[in-house]
Protein backbone atom coordinates (compact mmCIF):
# COMPACT_ATOMS: atom_id res chain seq x y z
CA UNK A 1 0.00 0.00 0.00
CA UNK A 2 1.14 3.23 -1.22
CA UNK A 3 1.41 6.23 1.76
CA UNK A 4 -0.89 8.12 -0.10
CA UNK A 5 -3.26 5.57 -0.20
CA UNK A 6 -2.94 4.78 3.75
CA UNK A 7 -3.77 9.13 4.41
CA UNK A 8 -6.77 8.37 2.13
CA UNK A 9 -8.17 5.39 4.38
CA UNK A 10 -7.01 7.13 7.45
CA UNK A 11 -8.40 10.99 6.36
CA UNK A 12 -11.77 8.09 6.50
CA UNK A 13 -11.10 7.02 10.04
CA UNK A 14 -10.68 10.42 11.35
CA UNK A 15 -13.35 12.13 10.30
CA UNK A 16 -15.37 9.16 11.30
CA UNK A 17 -13.90 9.35 14.74
CA UNK A 18 -14.53 13.00 15.12
CA UNK A 19 -17.68 13.46 13.02
CA UNK A 20 -15.99 16.12 10.99
CA UNK A 21 -16.52 15.62 7.23
CA UNK A 22 -13.72 18.45 6.72
CA UNK A 23 -10.42 16.57 8.39
CA UNK A 24 -8.05 16.32 6.14
CA UNK A 25 -4.51 15.16 7.43
CA UNK A 26 -0.95 15.39 6.54
CA UNK A 27 2.20 14.32 7.89
CA UNK A 28 2.46 17.05 10.14
CA UNK A 29 -1.18 16.94 12.04
CA UNK A 30 -1.05 16.94 15.45
CA UNK A 31 -3.67 17.12 18.23
CA UNK A 32 -3.28 20.50 18.30
CA UNK A 33 -5.19 20.83 15.15
CA UNK A 34 -8.04 18.71 15.55
CA UNK A 35 -10.10 19.95 18.24
CA UNK A 36 -12.10 17.09 19.96
CA UNK A 37 -8.28 15.01 20.38
CA UNK A 38 -7.77 15.01 23.06
CA UNK A 39 -6.02 12.32 25.46
CA UNK A 40 -9.00 10.30 25.93
CA UNK A 41 -9.72 10.21 21.82
CA UNK A 42 -6.61 9.24 21.32
CA UNK A 43 -7.10 5.85 22.11
CA UNK A 44 -10.65 5.57 20.68
CA UNK A 45 -8.75 7.11 17.24
CA UNK A 46 -6.04 4.44 17.92
CA UNK A 47 -8.78 2.00 18.09
CA UNK A 48 -10.05 3.07 15.00
CA UNK A 49 -7.05 3.21 12.73
CA UNK A 50 -6.08 -0.57 14.33
CA UNK A 51 -9.55 -1.90 12.76
CA UNK A 52 -8.98 -0.05 9.18
CA UNK A 53 -5.30 -1.29 8.59
CA UNK A 54 -6.02 -4.89 10.80
CA UNK A 55 -2.73 -3.63 12.51
CA UNK A 56 -1.96 -3.26 16.69
CA UNK A 57 0.23 -0.62 18.19
CA UNK A 58 1.92 -1.04 21.27
CA UNK A 59 1.47 1.20 24.07
CA UNK A 60 4.39 2.84 23.44
CA UNK A 61 3.78 3.78 20.06
CA UNK A 62 0.60 4.66 21.48
CA UNK A 63 1.93 7.30 23.59
CA UNK A 64 5.05 8.29 22.02
CA UNK A 65 3.33 8.86 18.38
CA UNK A 66 4.29 13.48 17.36
CA UNK A 67 2.27 13.67 14.81
CA UNK A 68 0.40 11.92 11.61
CA UNK A 69 3.02 11.07 9.73
CA UNK A 70 4.72 9.00 12.28
CA UNK A 71 1.65 7.41 12.61
CA UNK A 72 1.44 6.32 9.04
CA UNK A 73 5.29 4.99 9.10
CA UNK A 74 4.54 2.27 11.71
CA UNK A 75 1.30 1.56 9.89
CA UNK A 76 3.25 0.98 6.46
CA UNK A 77 6.00 -0.78 8.48
CA UNK A 78 3.49 -3.58 10.23
CA UNK A 79 1.30 -4.10 7.20
CA UNK B 1 12.76 13.43 61.38
CA UNK B 2 10.39 16.15 59.91
CA UNK B 3 11.44 18.20 57.13
CA UNK B 4 10.49 21.45 59.34
CA UNK B 5 12.14 20.59 62.43
CA UNK B 6 15.49 22.37 62.93
CA UNK B 7 17.16 18.90 63.23
CA UNK B 8 16.56 18.55 59.56
CA UNK B 9 17.64 21.97 58.11
CA UNK B 10 21.01 21.09 60.06
CA UNK B 11 21.24 17.75 58.79
CA UNK B 12 20.11 19.39 54.84
CA UNK B 13 23.13 22.22 55.50
CA UNK B 14 25.42 19.85 56.12
CA UNK B 15 24.41 17.42 53.51
CA UNK B 16 24.52 19.98 50.86
CA UNK B 17 27.71 21.37 51.97
CA UNK B 18 29.46 18.08 51.24
CA UNK B 19 27.56 17.39 48.10
CA UNK B 20 29.09 20.28 46.22
CA UNK B 21 32.89 19.22 47.88
CA UNK B 22 32.89 15.30 46.45
CA UNK B 23 34.04 14.49 43.08
CA UNK B 24 30.89 15.06 40.74
CA UNK B 25 31.22 11.34 39.73
CA UNK B 26 30.08 9.69 42.97
CA UNK B 27 27.63 12.34 44.12
CA UNK B 28 24.44 9.87 42.96
CA UNK B 29 26.09 7.16 45.43
CA UNK B 30 26.42 9.92 48.53
CA UNK B 31 22.56 10.98 47.66
CA UNK B 32 22.12 6.92 48.22
CA UNK B 33 23.51 7.00 51.18
CA UNK B 34 21.85 10.16 52.62
CA UNK B 35 19.04 8.75 51.00
CA UNK B 36 19.80 5.61 53.21
CA UNK B 37 20.56 7.97 56.43
CA UNK B 38 17.51 9.22 56.08
CA UNK B 39 15.38 6.12 55.67
CA UNK B 40 16.72 4.96 58.62
CA UNK B 41 15.85 7.66 61.15
CA UNK B 42 12.12 7.42 60.06
CA UNK B 43 10.44 6.96 62.55
CA UNK B 44 8.79 3.75 60.79
CA UNK B 45 12.03 2.14 61.23
CA UNK B 46 13.07 3.08 64.31
CA UNK B 47 9.59 1.92 65.82
CA UNK B 48 9.61 -0.70 63.54
CA UNK B 49 12.52 -2.02 62.98
CA UNK B 50 15.60 -2.38 61.09
CA UNK B 51 14.25 -5.27 58.91
CA UNK B 52 11.37 -2.38 57.56
CA UNK B 53 14.40 -1.33 54.96
CA UNK B 54 14.18 -4.85 53.11
CA UNK B 55 10.83 -3.69 51.60
CA UNK B 56 11.91 -1.16 49.66
CA UNK B 57 14.98 -2.90 48.96
CA UNK B 58 12.80 -5.90 48.06
CA UNK B 59 10.58 -4.11 45.34
CA UNK B 60 13.87 -2.38 43.67
CA UNK B 61 15.35 -5.89 42.94
CA UNK B 62 12.01 -7.08 41.77
CA UNK B 63 11.53 -4.56 39.67
CA UNK B 64 15.00 -4.46 38.43
CA UNK B 65 15.22 -8.13 37.46
CA UNK B 66 11.97 -8.11 35.96
CA UNK B 67 13.33 -5.37 33.75
CA UNK B 68 16.69 -6.75 32.92
CA UNK B 69 14.96 -10.12 31.94
CA UNK B 70 12.13 -7.70 29.25
CA UNK B 71 14.93 -5.89 27.70
CA UNK B 72 17.31 -9.52 27.03
CA UNK B 73 14.43 -12.01 26.08
CA UNK B 74 12.64 -11.93 22.76
CA UNK B 75 9.93 -13.58 24.13
CA UNK B 76 6.50 -11.88 24.53
CA UNK B 77 5.43 -14.64 27.00
CA UNK B 78 8.67 -14.32 29.17
CA UNK B 79 8.31 -10.40 28.80
CA UNK B 80 4.73 -10.83 29.94
CA UNK B 81 5.56 -12.82 32.98
CA UNK B 82 8.41 -10.83 34.29
CA UNK B 83 6.47 -7.65 33.80
CA UNK B 84 3.17 -9.98 35.68
CA UNK B 85 5.56 -11.33 38.68
CA UNK B 86 6.82 -7.89 39.18
CA UNK B 87 3.88 -6.04 39.60
CA UNK B 88 2.00 -8.37 41.60
CA UNK B 89 5.07 -8.78 43.83
CA UNK B 90 4.95 -4.58 44.58
CA UNK B 91 1.16 -4.20 44.59
CA UNK B 92 1.05 -6.76 46.76
CA UNK B 93 3.74 -5.50 49.01
CA UNK B 94 1.63 -2.33 49.24
CA UNK B 95 -2.28 -3.81 49.92
CA UNK B 96 -0.84 -5.57 52.63
CA UNK B 97 1.16 -2.93 53.89
CA UNK B 98 -0.87 -0.38 53.47
CA UNK B 99 -4.24 -1.14 53.13
CA UNK B 100 -4.85 -4.74 55.20
CA UNK B 101 -4.82 -3.28 58.22
CA UNK B 102 -2.32 -5.63 59.61
CA UNK B 103 -0.13 -5.30 62.01
CA UNK B 104 3.29 -4.68 60.14
CA UNK B 105 5.04 -0.99 59.62
CA UNK B 106 5.06 0.05 56.38
CA UNK B 107 7.83 1.81 55.33
CA UNK B 108 7.90 5.69 54.67
CA UNK B 109 6.80 6.65 51.17
CA UNK B 110 5.78 3.13 50.10
CA UNK B 111 2.51 4.16 47.91
CA UNK B 112 5.23 6.55 46.14
CA UNK B 113 8.56 4.87 45.61
CA UNK B 114 6.10 1.77 44.67
CA UNK B 115 4.24 3.50 41.54
CA UNK B 116 7.43 5.10 40.78
CA UNK B 117 9.34 2.24 40.29
CA UNK B 118 5.86 0.27 38.19
CA UNK B 119 5.73 3.25 35.63
CA UNK B 120 9.71 3.01 35.32
CA UNK B 121 9.41 -0.71 34.55
CA UNK B 122 6.46 -0.29 31.95
CA UNK B 123 8.41 2.20 30.19
CA UNK B 124 10.80 -1.03 29.77
CA UNK B 125 7.72 -2.65 28.96
CA UNK B 126 6.48 -0.60 26.53
CA UNK B 127 9.76 -0.28 24.74
CA UNK B 128 9.77 3.48 25.51
CA UNK B 129 12.26 3.61 28.43
CA UNK B 130 15.68 2.71 28.73
CA UNK B 131 16.98 0.02 31.15
CA UNK B 132 19.17 0.32 34.03
CA UNK B 133 21.67 -1.89 34.79
CA UNK B 134 23.11 -0.63 38.03
CA UNK B 135 21.13 -1.82 41.23
CA UNK B 136 22.47 1.06 43.24
CA UNK B 137 21.39 3.93 40.38
CA UNK B 138 17.46 2.13 40.33
CA UNK B 139 17.52 2.13 43.99
CA UNK B 140 18.74 5.76 43.87
CA UNK B 141 15.62 6.23 41.84
CA UNK B 142 13.18 4.38 43.62
CA UNK B 143 14.20 6.05 47.70
CA UNK B 144 15.84 9.29 46.12
CA UNK B 145 15.38 10.77 49.82
CA UNK B 146 13.19 13.96 49.32
CA UNK B 147 10.73 12.16 47.44
CA UNK B 148 10.29 9.76 49.71
CA UNK B 149 8.32 11.85 51.99
CA UNK B 150 5.00 12.11 49.83
CA UNK B 151 5.79 12.55 46.68
CA UNK B 152 6.23 13.33 43.60
CA UNK B 153 6.07 10.21 41.67
CA UNK B 154 9.10 10.02 39.32
CA UNK B 155 9.87 9.56 35.64
CA UNK B 156 12.56 6.95 34.91
CA UNK B 157 13.08 9.84 31.21
CA UNK B 158 13.43 12.85 33.22
CA UNK B 159 15.59 11.45 36.08
CA UNK B 160 17.81 9.31 34.35
CA UNK B 161 19.95 12.46 32.76
CA UNK B 162 19.80 13.98 36.52
CA UNK B 163 20.31 11.61 39.19
CA UNK B 164 23.13 10.21 37.80
CA UNK B 165 25.31 12.67 35.83
CA UNK B 166 27.35 14.84 38.37
CA UNK B 167 26.10 18.40 39.27
CA UNK B 168 28.08 21.62 39.67
CA UNK B 169 27.88 24.14 42.36
CA UNK B 170 25.21 26.94 40.69
CA UNK B 171 24.74 29.86 42.96
CA UNK B 172 21.10 30.50 41.00
CA UNK B 173 19.93 26.99 41.56
CA UNK B 174 20.42 27.10 45.32
CA UNK B 175 18.94 29.89 45.70
CA UNK B 176 16.13 29.32 43.72
CA UNK B 177 16.01 26.20 45.81
CA UNK B 178 16.09 27.61 49.07
CA UNK B 179 13.42 30.20 48.22
CA UNK B 180 11.13 27.84 47.11
CA UNK B 181 11.49 26.35 50.34
CA UNK B 182 10.95 29.14 52.29
CA UNK B 183 7.79 29.32 50.15
CA UNK B 184 6.95 25.66 51.21
CA UNK B 185 7.86 26.28 54.63
CA UNK B 186 5.21 29.66 54.43
CA UNK B 187 2.06 27.16 53.67
CA UNK B 188 2.87 24.36 56.16
CA UNK B 189 4.00 26.43 59.01
CA UNK B 190 1.81 29.63 58.94
CA UNK B 191 -1.01 28.77 56.53
CA UNK B 192 -1.59 25.29 57.16
CA UNK B 193 -0.81 24.82 60.63
CA UNK B 194 -3.18 27.82 61.33
CA UNK B 195 -6.15 26.30 59.24
CA UNK B 196 -5.61 23.18 60.47
CA UNK B 197 -6.94 24.42 64.41
CA UNK B 198 -10.55 25.33 62.76
CA UNK B 199 -11.17 22.76 60.94
CA UNK B 200 -9.87 19.80 63.84
CA UNK B 201 -12.20 21.60 66.33
CA UNK B 202 -15.46 22.15 63.94
CA UNK B 203 -14.71 18.17 62.51
CA UNK B 204 -13.47 16.13 65.58
CA UNK B 205 -17.04 18.37 67.36
CA UNK B 206 -19.02 19.05 64.38
CA UNK B 207 -22.38 17.90 66.57
CA UNK B 208 -21.94 21.07 68.71
CA UNK B 209 -21.79 23.11 64.94
CA UNK B 210 -24.44 23.81 62.85
CA UNK B 211 -24.65 25.81 59.06
CA UNK B 212 -21.91 28.01 58.22
CA UNK B 213 -19.70 26.71 60.75
CA UNK B 214 -19.67 23.65 59.56
CA UNK B 215 -18.89 24.81 56.03
CA UNK B 216 -15.93 27.43 57.50
CA UNK B 217 -14.73 24.02 59.10
CA UNK B 218 -14.52 22.27 55.82
CA UNK B 219 -13.26 25.51 54.02
CA UNK B 220 -10.48 25.29 56.37
CA UNK B 221 -9.44 21.88 56.00
CA UNK B 222 -9.25 22.36 52.59
CA UNK B 223 -7.30 25.10 52.49
CA UNK B 224 -5.53 23.30 55.17
CA UNK B 225 -4.72 20.34 52.47
CA UNK B 226 -3.60 21.76 50.09
CA UNK B 227 -1.29 24.14 52.05
CA UNK B 228 -0.21 21.35 54.16
CA UNK B 229 0.65 18.76 50.69
CA UNK B 230 1.43 21.79 48.03
CA UNK B 231 4.07 23.27 50.62
CA UNK B 232 5.87 19.89 51.71
CA UNK B 233 5.87 19.74 47.75
CA UNK B 234 7.55 22.97 47.66
CA UNK B 235 10.11 22.10 50.40
CA UNK B 236 11.31 19.05 48.38
CA UNK B 237 10.82 20.13 44.85
CA UNK B 238 13.25 22.84 46.73
CA UNK B 239 15.38 21.04 48.44
CA UNK B 240 16.06 18.86 45.25
CA UNK B 241 16.83 22.15 43.09
CA UNK B 242 19.59 22.68 45.40
CA UNK B 243 21.24 19.43 44.65
CA UNK B 244 20.41 20.22 40.62
CA UNK B 245 17.81 17.90 40.59
CA UNK B 246 14.71 19.24 39.17
CA UNK B 247 11.59 17.12 40.16
CA UNK B 248 8.40 17.31 38.44
CA UNK B 249 5.73 19.24 39.71
CA UNK B 250 2.97 18.14 41.54
CA UNK B 251 0.49 21.44 42.12
CA UNK B 252 -0.30 24.02 39.63
CA UNK B 253 -2.63 26.49 41.20
CA UNK B 254 -5.20 23.85 41.64
CA UNK B 255 -7.89 25.92 42.95
CA UNK B 256 -7.79 28.34 39.97
CA UNK B 257 -9.59 25.29 38.04
CA UNK B 258 -12.91 26.18 35.99
CA UNK B 259 -14.06 22.18 36.41
CA UNK B 260 -13.36 19.14 38.25
CA UNK B 261 -11.35 17.73 35.03
CA UNK B 262 -9.29 20.47 34.91
CA UNK B 263 -8.61 20.52 38.88
CA UNK B 264 -6.88 16.98 38.28
CA UNK B 265 -4.85 18.04 36.15
CA UNK B 266 -3.79 20.63 38.40
CA UNK B 267 -4.10 18.85 42.12
CA UNK B 268 -1.42 15.75 42.63
CA UNK B 269 -0.38 15.86 39.12
CA UNK B 270 2.15 13.34 39.26
CA UNK B 271 -0.34 11.25 40.05
CA UNK B 272 -2.61 12.01 37.93
CA UNK B 273 -0.52 11.48 35.05
CA UNK B 274 0.56 8.16 36.23
CA UNK B 275 -2.96 6.51 37.03
CA UNK B 276 -3.85 7.91 33.13
CA UNK B 277 -0.89 6.78 31.45
CA UNK B 278 -0.43 3.18 33.03
CA UNK B 279 -3.98 2.63 34.53
CA UNK B 280 -6.53 4.54 32.03
CA UNK B 281 -4.99 3.80 28.91
CA UNK B 282 -3.94 0.25 28.97
CA UNK B 283 -7.70 -0.07 30.97
CA UNK B 284 -9.25 1.51 27.59
CA UNK B 285 -7.04 -0.91 25.54
CA UNK B 286 -8.33 -4.13 26.86
CA UNK B 287 -10.23 -6.63 24.89
CA UNK B 288 -13.28 -5.84 26.97
CA UNK B 289 -13.54 -2.17 26.91
CA UNK B 290 -12.67 -1.91 22.93
CA UNK B 291 -15.41 -4.56 22.23
CA UNK B 292 -17.59 -2.50 24.62
CA UNK B 293 -18.63 0.54 22.22
CA UNK B 294 -19.31 -2.09 19.40
CA UNK B 295 -22.04 -4.09 21.38
CA UNK B 296 -23.51 -0.96 22.62
CA UNK B 297 -23.60 0.74 19.49
CA UNK B 298 -26.86 -0.70 17.52
CA UNK B 299 -28.84 0.12 21.31
CA UNK B 300 -27.85 3.79 22.18
CA UNK B 301 -25.69 5.35 19.15
CA UNK B 302 -22.35 5.62 18.22
CA UNK B 303 -21.89 8.77 20.85
CA UNK B 304 -23.44 7.11 23.59
CA UNK B 305 -21.91 4.23 23.47
CA UNK B 306 -18.39 5.82 23.27
CA UNK B 307 -19.37 8.06 26.17
CA UNK B 308 -20.43 5.18 28.24
CA UNK B 309 -17.63 2.74 27.69
CA UNK B 310 -15.59 6.07 28.48
CA UNK B 311 -17.35 6.66 32.07
CA UNK B 312 -17.06 2.36 33.27
CA UNK B 313 -13.46 3.10 32.77
CA UNK B 314 -13.32 6.19 34.51
CA UNK B 315 -15.08 4.55 37.25
CA UNK B 316 -12.82 2.33 37.70
CA UNK B 317 -9.86 5.15 37.85
CA UNK B 318 -11.21 6.84 40.43
CA UNK B 319 -12.32 3.82 42.29
CA UNK B 320 -8.48 3.02 42.17
CA UNK B 321 -7.07 6.66 42.94
CA UNK B 322 -9.85 6.97 45.97
CA UNK B 323 -8.93 3.04 47.26
CA UNK B 324 -4.70 4.53 47.22
CA UNK B 325 -5.71 7.25 49.32
CA UNK B 326 -6.58 5.23 52.24
CA UNK B 327 -8.29 1.97 51.01
CA UNK B 328 -11.81 2.98 53.22
CA UNK B 329 -14.99 3.87 52.28
CA UNK B 330 -14.56 7.80 53.28
CA UNK B 331 -11.67 7.56 51.12
CA UNK B 332 -12.99 5.81 47.83
CA UNK B 333 -16.40 8.41 47.98
CA UNK B 334 -14.21 11.62 48.85
CA UNK B 335 -11.50 11.33 46.68
CA UNK B 336 -12.63 9.16 43.94
CA UNK B 337 -16.03 8.29 43.12
CA UNK B 338 -17.89 11.42 44.11
CA UNK B 339 -15.31 13.43 41.82
CA UNK B 340 -16.82 10.43 39.16
CA UNK B 341 -19.66 11.42 39.48
CA UNK B 342 -19.13 15.17 38.98
CA UNK B 343 -17.44 14.82 35.82
CA UNK B 344 -19.66 12.13 34.47
CA UNK B 345 -22.69 14.17 35.24
CA UNK B 346 -21.18 17.86 34.10
CA UNK B 347 -20.57 15.61 30.61
CA UNK B 348 -24.13 14.23 30.57
CA UNK B 349 -25.55 18.22 30.94
CA UNK B 350 -23.31 19.65 29.23
CA UNK B 351 -25.58 20.20 26.11
CA UNK B 352 -27.99 21.72 28.97
CA UNK B 353 -25.39 24.33 30.45
CA UNK B 354 -24.76 25.00 26.47
CA UNK B 355 -28.67 26.23 25.96
CA UNK B 356 -28.25 27.75 29.24
CA UNK B 357 -24.88 29.97 28.61
CA UNK B 358 -26.35 30.57 24.38
CA UNK B 359 -29.45 31.96 26.31
CA UNK B 360 -27.85 34.15 28.97
CA UNK B 361 -25.53 35.57 26.37
CA UNK B 362 -22.64 34.12 28.65
CA UNK B 363 -19.39 34.46 27.08
CA UNK B 364 -16.50 31.62 27.58
CA UNK B 365 -14.44 34.06 29.48
CA UNK B 366 -16.82 35.93 30.95
CA UNK B 367 -14.85 37.20 33.87
CA UNK B 368 -17.97 36.73 36.32
CA UNK B 369 -18.54 33.09 34.66
CA UNK B 370 -14.97 32.19 35.23
CA UNK B 371 -15.43 33.53 39.00
CA UNK B 372 -18.59 31.62 39.41
CA UNK B 373 -16.93 28.39 38.11
CA UNK B 374 -13.98 28.14 40.12
CA UNK B 375 -16.36 28.79 43.19
CA UNK B 376 -18.21 26.01 42.35
CA UNK B 377 -15.36 23.61 41.61
CA UNK B 378 -13.47 24.70 45.08
CA UNK B 379 -17.30 23.77 46.44
CA UNK B 380 -17.42 20.22 44.79
CA UNK B 381 -13.86 19.39 46.11
CA UNK B 382 -14.83 21.20 49.56
CA UNK B 383 -17.67 18.39 49.85
CA UNK B 384 -15.21 15.47 48.89
CA UNK B 385 -12.84 16.67 51.37
CA UNK B 386 -15.58 16.33 54.16
CA UNK B 387 -15.55 12.60 53.35
CA UNK B 388 -11.89 12.62 53.55
CA UNK B 389 -11.13 14.41 56.48
CA UNK B 390 -14.06 12.36 58.66
CA UNK B 391 -13.65 8.83 59.95
CA UNK B 392 -16.21 7.00 58.39
CA UNK B 393 -18.88 7.96 55.49
CA UNK B 394 -21.76 8.17 58.13
CA UNK B 395 -19.90 11.15 60.21
CA UNK B 396 -19.38 12.70 56.73
CA UNK B 397 -23.32 12.61 56.18
CA UNK B 398 -24.31 13.93 59.41
CA UNK B 399 -21.82 16.64 59.28
CA UNK B 400 -23.01 17.86 55.90
CA UNK B 401 -26.41 17.17 56.66
CA UNK B 402 -25.99 19.92 59.59
CA UNK B 403 -24.22 22.26 57.14
CA UNK B 404 -27.71 22.19 54.96
CA UNK B 405 -29.91 22.60 57.47
CA UNK B 406 -29.30 25.60 58.82
CA UNK B 407 -28.94 28.80 57.10
CA UNK B 408 -26.85 31.49 59.76
CA UNK B 409 -24.59 33.75 57.59
CA UNK B 410 -24.81 36.17 61.04
CA UNK B 411 -21.46 33.69 62.42
CA UNK B 412 -19.04 35.22 59.67
CA UNK B 413 -19.75 38.87 61.19
CA UNK B 414 -20.47 38.50 65.05
CA UNK B 415 -17.87 36.82 66.24
CA UNK B 416 -18.68 33.59 66.21
CA UNK B 417 -15.48 32.67 63.84
CA UNK B 418 -13.13 33.69 66.88
CA UNK B 419 -13.96 30.46 68.94
CA UNK B 420 -13.48 27.81 66.74
CA UNK B 421 -10.26 27.37 68.09
CA UNK B 422 -8.30 30.89 66.61
CA UNK B 423 -8.60 34.46 68.21
CA UNK B 424 -9.31 37.62 66.18
CA UNK B 425 -5.21 38.13 65.63
CA UNK B 426 -4.41 34.70 64.57
CA UNK B 427 -7.62 34.82 62.25
CA UNK B 428 -6.31 37.61 60.90
CA UNK B 429 -3.16 36.19 59.94
CA UNK B 430 -4.61 33.12 58.31
CA UNK B 431 -6.94 35.60 56.50
CA UNK B 432 -4.14 37.75 55.37
CA UNK B 433 -2.04 34.75 54.88
CA UNK B 434 -4.40 32.82 52.25
CA UNK B 435 -4.43 36.67 50.67
CA UNK B 436 -0.72 36.34 50.12
CA UNK B 437 -0.99 32.93 48.86
CA UNK B 438 -3.41 33.55 46.21
CA UNK B 439 -2.14 37.07 44.87
CA UNK B 440 1.44 34.78 44.14
CA UNK B 441 -0.45 32.28 42.99
CA UNK B 442 -2.12 34.36 40.31
CA UNK B 443 1.09 36.05 39.90
CA UNK B 444 2.64 32.95 38.82
CA UNK B 445 0.28 31.90 36.55
CA UNK B 446 1.93 34.34 34.08
CA UNK B 447 5.66 33.98 35.20
CA UNK B 448 7.73 32.48 37.82
CA UNK B 449 7.61 34.42 40.91
CA UNK B 450 11.33 33.59 41.74
CA UNK B 451 12.36 34.90 38.02
CA UNK B 452 10.33 38.28 38.86
CA UNK B 453 12.48 38.80 41.96
CA UNK B 454 15.66 38.16 40.47
CA UNK B 455 15.07 40.75 38.09
CA UNK B 456 14.04 43.48 40.50
CA UNK B 457 16.62 45.62 42.00
CA UNK B 458 18.77 43.99 44.64
CA UNK B 459 16.78 46.18 47.96
CA UNK B 460 13.74 45.19 46.96
CA UNK B 461 14.32 41.62 46.38
CA UNK B 462 15.87 41.34 49.98
CA UNK B 463 13.01 43.23 51.41
CA UNK B 464 10.99 40.70 49.94
CA UNK B 465 12.47 37.81 51.37
CA UNK B 466 13.91 39.07 54.71
CA UNK B 467 9.99 39.91 55.10
CA UNK B 468 8.96 36.38 54.36
CA UNK B 469 11.89 34.78 56.47
CA UNK B 470 10.60 36.88 59.42
CA UNK B 471 6.94 36.40 58.57
CA UNK B 472 7.73 32.52 59.28
CA UNK B 473 10.24 32.29 61.83
CA UNK B 474 7.38 34.73 63.90
CA UNK B 475 3.89 33.37 62.72
CA UNK B 476 4.59 30.33 61.81
CA UNK B 477 3.55 27.45 64.30
CA UNK B 478 5.80 25.02 65.13
CA UNK B 479 5.46 25.56 69.53
CA UNK B 480 4.28 22.74 72.08
CA UNK B 481 0.39 22.53 71.39
CA UNK B 482 1.06 22.44 67.50
CA UNK B 483 1.69 19.34 65.57
CA UNK B 484 4.09 20.41 63.17
CA UNK B 485 5.53 17.03 62.81
CA UNK B 486 3.95 15.57 60.22
CA UNK B 487 2.26 16.26 56.45
CA UNK B 488 -1.22 14.95 56.08
CA UNK B 489 -0.26 13.11 52.78
CA UNK B 490 3.20 11.79 54.87
CA UNK B 491 0.53 10.48 57.28
CA UNK B 492 -2.14 8.61 54.47
CA UNK B 493 1.58 7.55 52.63
CA UNK B 494 -0.78 9.10 49.02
Amino acid sequence: MSREEVFERLNEVFRDVFDDASITVNDGTTSDDIEDWDSLEHINLMAAVEFEFGVKFSMGQIVTMKNVGEMVDIILQKI
Amino acid sequence: MSITSFSFLCFFAVVLFFYYLIPQKTQWVYLLLISFVYFMTSSEVTEGGWYVALYPAAAVAAVYFAARLIDRTKEQRIKKAALVCAVLFCIGLLCTLKFFRLPLPAPMGISFYTLTLLGYLFDVYYEIGTVQKNYGKLLLFGCYFPTMISGPILKYKEMEGQLFLGHKLDYRRITFGMQRMLWGFFKKLVIAERAALIANEVFDHYENYAGFEIWVGAVAFTFQLYTDFGGCMDIVLGLSECFGIDLPENFNAPFLSRSISEYWRRWHISLGNWLREYLFYPLLRTRFFMELPKKLKPRLGKKRAKQLTTFLAMFLLWFAIGYWHGGTLNFIIGSGLLHWFYIVSGELMEPWFSKWKAALHIGRDNRAFVLFQRLRTFFLVTLGLVFFRNAAVPDALAMLRRGFLKCNPGILVDGTLFGLGLDWIEFTILVVSLLILCCVSLLEQKESVRSRLERSGLLLRWIVLYALIFYVILLGQYGPGYSASEFIYQKFRV
